[in-house]
């Protein structure tokens, strides 16, 4: 019975040592299970030592249980000692803790930082909670993630959502202004910028990150966007201005025919026997030209518009040729012929068409005004579209004039560059606005030594494609 | 003298424009001829052709005042009606005085341009019977011998046969047979008549 008791105390301080090791107190697992081993070991010893009367003595003075109570008190004493100053310890990283994030609270009241947590439940992130940093107060509360939505402007919730989706998904940093609309009705331009947390199985757990209130930046950038539109806007009303002659001339040749033609018409009505046949044929050319006319002013009106940027998919050819028509008496009125060569395969541009439109009307009046001293016979324009080896579209305007003295090439596109007596010189500081709002580039070289005049280039990226 | 009808030469390099005018001539009764560029004009004009042009002022390759001095060093004398898109008063102005008879602002209303036209071709046959004489004038002129000739350059200028003579170194009888001779072979029925006849032969009186 002793042996086997003996045997059963070994396997339980086995298992003991076994699960005291696993939980990674190894040195705590090896000092009490070797002892007890020892004292065990001891024990047996002693009783068969008393057993074989080799050592007379009492079982329970034994000099081994002495060195065994020492050793447990002294362990003992160490544990409580050593809880005492793990307690200290954990006191002081508290007060840390609560610094820091006092700190950190205050960082962000400062920098009108929101910090936020989400944690991403398996199935349903609208019942999941987000923590958020109030801006104003600096205090926290739990929103759910379906309020924190409800809160972003209606304009920009279902982009929020998608970018947030999306972020999940595929575990990318997730980043986006948006604007919040706050309780009392004031809109507020917010950037949020987090990363996705994943488990050790990779699937994402929780988002951290913060929010920014960018509302003043913001204004002053809108600002900056209004009013760079609105002297795009300017310039294109003076251009409309230079050209007035022209496009009061385009108008008159439809109503010319119109109005001869109408009173042909009368002329052929007030016969007794009239020649119906012709005046259908009549009629059926007062309608072509009402239209013609009404091309022109539309043309005209779309210049003139003060409208909002609208990018949309375009061939820079047909810009090219919607601007020819636009200038077409203006060029026979400076005696100026255009070669124009369309590439055949030209990118679509993401572009405003009008801002476009405006850009080339600018570079094409630039041409013919630097053409004033060319002999009339010399006076030609050449337009080419083509497309680059990187695949983004590039445009050149050349022209045969007096080109550009070599220390100015660089200054032509800044702001008050001109040559010409009433100029503003904002046309083409304008231009390169609108090209680099766009993403491209604008540059101006001369043709020499093959040919007199200047050539100016745009280039702009292709649409990226629809997919 | 030409007896072929006058004819309106309409140009402008505008299909539509030139189509509604060349419409609007012929129903007012007119001959038109059109074409679409001023070189394409000069090419087929015949400068013996009456009538009058309707042009358009600005046309690519030539303006119409470039068309006007082309027309000119061609002997070509047809009266210019010119069209234009904008009332540019200098260049009015200029092709007045080259000899345009009007300047008419499109769109061009009926009445006018009909009254513009009208007043070119007869201005152009006024001028073309103007010259007709002249020729005619010119042809009795050639019939003259030297000696009559002299007669008349000194009876115009208005000394009495006395003077003549003197100054020719003959006697007046000899003056007053010159003279009459002169006087048949103009076709000419008084001294005044002789004077004026001789003024538009462009004789100088002596």
């Amino acid at each position: 019975v002793g042996q086997l008791s003996n045997a059963l105390l070994v396997v339980y301080l086995a298992d003991v040592a076994i699960s005291v090791w696993r939980r990674g107190d190894r040195r705590r697992a090896v000092t009490v299970v070797g002892s007890m081993l020892l004292f065990i070991a001891a024990a047996a010893t002693h009783a068969a030592l008393v057993n074989h009367g080799k050592v007379r003595s009492p079982y329970i003075v034994i000099f081994f249980f002495l060195g065994l109570i020492l050793a447990m008190g002294y362990e003992l004493n160490r544990n409580v000692l050593g809880s005492r100053e793990m307690a200290r310890k954990l006191q002081t990283s508290a007060e840390e803790l609560r610094d820091s994030e006092e700190r950190l609270r205050l960082a962000a009241k400062a920098a009108s930082i929101g910090i936020w947590a989400w944690d991403i439940p398996r199935n349903d992130p609208g019942a999941s909670s987000m923590t958020r940093a109030v801006r104003k107060s600096g205090e926290s509360e739990q929103i759910g993630f379906g309020r924190f939505l409800s809160s972003v402007h209606p304009d920009d919730r279902e982009g929020m959502q998608e970018s947030i989706e999306k972020a999940v998904a595929e575990r990318t940093e997730f980043e986006r202004e948006y604007r919040v609309q706050l309780p009392d009705g004031q809109t507020r331009w917010m950037a949020a910028r987090g990363a996705v947390e994943r488990d050790s199985a990779g699937a994402a757990v929780r988002m951290r990150g913060v929010s920014l209130d960018v509302t003043p930046q913001k204004e002053v950038e809108l600002e900056l966007l209004q009013q760079r539109s609105e002297l795009a806007h300017l310039a294109r009303v003076t251009m409309v201005g230079e050209l007035s002659g022209s496009l009061a001339h385009e108008l008159n040749q439809p109503l010319t025919a119109i109005l001869s033609n109408a009173q042909a018409a009368q002329q052929l009505l007030a016969v007794d026997a009239p020649d119906l046949g012709e005046v259908r044929e009549i009629l059926g050319d007062i309608v072509a030209e009402d239209k013609r006319a009404g091309e022109v002013i539309q043309r005209l009106r779309l210049l003139l518009r003060k409208g909002e940027v609208n990018r949309q998919p375009l061939d820079v050819s047909e810009v090219v040729e919607d601007v020819l028509k636009i200038m077409r008496s203006d060029l026979v009125n400076h005696r100026v012929t255009v070669a124009v060569a369309p590439s055949p395969d030209l990118p679509a541009v993401s572009g405003d068409r009008v801002q476009l439109q405006q850009v080339l009307l600018n570079l094409v009046l630039n041409g013919c005004d630097a053409m004033r001293r060319t002999a009339p016979g010399e006076r030609r324009l050449y337009v080419r579209t083509e497309r680059n080896g990187d695949g983004s579209v590039h445009v050149l305007v050349a022209d045969r004039g007096c080109g550009i003295p070599g220390e100015k090439l660089g200054g032509v596109f800044e702001p008050f560059f001109t040559t010409k007596p009433h100029g503003l010189g904002l046309g083409l500081a304008v231009c390169r606005s609108i090209i680099r709002a766009h993403g491209g580039e604008i540059w101006a070289t001369n043709n020499v030594p093959d040919a007199a005049g200047a050539t100016f280039h745009f280039s702009l990226p292709a649409a990226a494609a629809r997919s | 003298m030409s007896d072929r009808p006058p004819t309106v030469y309409a140009v402008d390099d505008e299909p539509a424009p030139l189509k509604a005018v060349a419409r609007l001539l012929r129903t007012a009764g007119w001959n038109v001829a059109t074409f679409s560029s001023p070189r394409e004009f000069l090419e087929r004009i015949d400068p013996a052709a009456p009538g009058c042009l309707v042009l358009d002022m600005s046309m690519p390759e030539l303006t119409g005042l470039e068309l006007q001095q082309a027309l000119e060093a061609r002997g070509c004398a047809l009266p210019l009606v010119f069209l234009t898109g904008r009332s540019d008063i200098p260049m009015s102005v200029k092709a007045m005085k080259r000899g345009a008879v009007d300047f008419l602002t499109k769109p061009v209303d009926r009445e006018d341009l009909l009254v513009a036209v009208r007043r070119a071709v007869e201005r152009d046959t006024a001028a073309r019977n103007e010259r007709a004489e002249v020729a005619a004038v010119q042809e009795q002129l050639a019939t003259l011998t030297p000696r009559e000739r002299e007669v008349l350059e000194h009876v115009i200028s208005g000394k009495l046969n006395k003077q003549v003579a003197a100054d020719l170194g003959t006697v007046e009888k000899t003056v007053k047979v010159h003279r009459a001779r002169v006087m048949e072979k103009m076709r000419a029925a008084s001294l005044a008549d002789l004077v004026r006849l001789a003024q538009r032969a462009g004789v100088r009186p002596a």
